[in-house]
């Protein structure tokens, strides 16, 4: 076991890097879309506007609080943070690189080693759906309320495919343990789990899609018919607090697609590499699923909510489970 | 009534998968395109003579004294009544000349309306465009403000007098 300190750095910088990157992809998100608008995006605050999440973050701070009339007041100041929290809580398990050792102490590069991690991905990221229906329900408006039920029966539909998904990798693994499914896909490219659970790959991306609430699966905020959705009466930091939620679960999102499928922190054909060197293979595969949230953002148009509800619930599931079912046997076979 | 007939899907179209490949290669081609944003404070407006912009005061040759009389007209012409003008008398030839000419420009609607009344070619909209203060009584335009030379406003007044040749004479004046 390591000493105390160690932990308490580990998440500070942790904890710190993950909020960092949530800030940097409210820039990201502008500065895609420009590009794929042909614009150019903020460019005023700071070199190609890099310090934009610093001046919108003190905006948010300086702005006027306001409760709706009638808004319960405990539960509409709760939700913001039941949204946020669940996020950032799952970050603890997911596994950023291996074996590190600096000053003498030898630890691993995240915070958790649990061996039911994957588990607790899925248990914690679950949790994310009550900060949107409390939101929802408790700012006394009618917008609101509908984005959050919609958003609570979308995100609990593809909650199931989602865990199928991540379940057929886990049964290939033989282990909930993140660590050990990295393990599992050591040694060469062809060992990654997006060549031998193509299908399951194809869900679980699809199915974080519409976890996190995003194009084109976001009926949470679906503007032309909800206004803002569930945070249409939240305002200052409240409002930020949503968001850094949202940002916070598609960094989960996009580094638990790359842990299950594309081997986490492995180096491809370099077995031995350094901390630094899987860490930043790592940052490479979470910042290719961040991008695709913002690439597919921009591309295609919304489904309508019963598209949505037919794609999940008659589509993604039955072939979730068929290829759960096949996987098993397969498994158990040989 | 109308059925609109749709185009039947074929099997690869409502699989999804290969049209958002295909809608994602656009956009990610879109992504290196050459970008069409103006930094506006840096990069203006292109400018053309047929724009109206503000109306601004001619000066005479000797950059000094309006071409105004104060006649009135364009007060009168106004559709906003943004034009307030006292005339007073001078030793020029002229005889009148404004004492207070002010235009306020939140009223002003940019119409024109001024330029085409006015006998004497004194008042011509310019080609400026922006408008911004701390206060409202910032924004109404005394003399001092409005008084341009007349190289400034050359190349609306010779597109001016292009359009209206065909009744209209140069001032004797100006």
């Amino acid at each position: 076991m390591s000493p105390i300190w160690v932990w308490i750095l580990k998440a500070v910088l942790i904890y710190g890097g993950v909020l960092t990157l949530a800030a940097g992809m409210t820039l990201a998100e502008r500065k895609v879309a420009a590009w794929i608008q042909w614009r150019i995006g903020p460019n005023r605050v700071g070199p190609w506007g890099t310090l934009q999440p610093l001046a919108d973050g003190l905006k948010f701070i300086f702005k006027e609080e306001l409760v709706p009339e009638g808004a319960n007041p405990v539960l509409f100041r709760l939700a913001p943070m039941l949204a946020a929290a669940p996020a950032m809580l799952a970050m603890a398990v997911i596994p950023f690189a291996g074996e590190i050792t600096l000053f003498g102490v030898s630890t691993t590069l995240s915070i958790a080693d649990i061996p039911i991690s994957a588990l607790y991905v899925v248990a914690i990221g679950g949790m994310g759906v009550y900060g949107v229906i409390l939101g929802g329900w408790s700012s006394n408006s009618k917008y609101s309320l509908l984005g959050g039920l919609r958003a609570s029966a979308q995100m609990v539909s593809y909650e199931l495919s989602l865990i199928l998904a991540m379940l057929s990798v886990v049964v290939l693994a033989g282990s909930l343990d993140l660590r050990a499914i990295v393990a599992d896909q050591s040694g060469s490219i062809f060992q990654w789990n997006i060549g031998r659970q193509p299908l399951a790959f194809l869900l679980f991306v699809v199915a974080t899609f519409a976890e996190t609430n995003r194009h084109p699966f976001d009926f949470a905020e679906c503007e032309p018919e909800l206004v803002g959705g569930f945070h249409t009466e939240y305002s200052s930091m409240k409002f930020a607090l949503f968001f850094l939620g949202e940002y916070c679960a598609m960094i989960v999102m996009a580094s638990m697609t790359a842990t299950l499928f594309l081997g986490g922190p492995e180096v491809p054909y370099w077995p031995e590499a350094p901390w630094f060197a899987q860490l930043a293979a790592f940052l490479a595969k979470t910042g290719f699923f961040l991008f695709l949230f913002l690439w597919v953002r921009w591309t295609l148009p919304r489904f309508r909510f019963d598209q949505l509800m037919h794609l999940g619930w008659k589509v993604m599931l039955p072939l979730a489970l068929a290829n759960v079912f096949v996987t098993g046997m397969v498994v158990s076979l040989s | 009534m109308v059925i609109v007939k749709r185009k039947e899907l074929s099997l690869l179209e409502r699989l999804y998968l290969p049209e958002i490949a295909r809608a994602l290669s656009y956009s990610f081609r879109a992504l290196f395109k050459p970008k069409v944003t103006r930094q506006y404070p840096e990069e203006p407006l292109p400018k053309t003579a047929v724009m109206r912009g503000q109306p601004r005061l001619v000066l005479l040759e000797d950059n000094e004294h309006l071409a105004c009389v104060s006649c009135g007209l364009c007060e009168v012409a106004c559709p906003a009544y943004a034009i307030t003008i006292d005339g007073g008398a001078t030793e020029r030839f002229i005889e009148r000349e404004p004492v207070r000419f002010e235009i306020d420009m939140l009223r002003c609607i940019l119409c024109g309306f001024c330029e085409e009344a006015c006998p004497k070619d004194a008042i011509f909209m310019s080609d400026e465009v922006e408008l911004a203060d701390f206060s409202r009584a910032a924004l109404v335009y005394d003399i001092e403000k409005l008084k341009r030379p007349k190289a400034a406003l050359q190349a609306r007044i010779d597109y001016f007098y292009g359009a209206n040749d065909r009744w209209r004479k140069r001032s004797s004046t100006s």
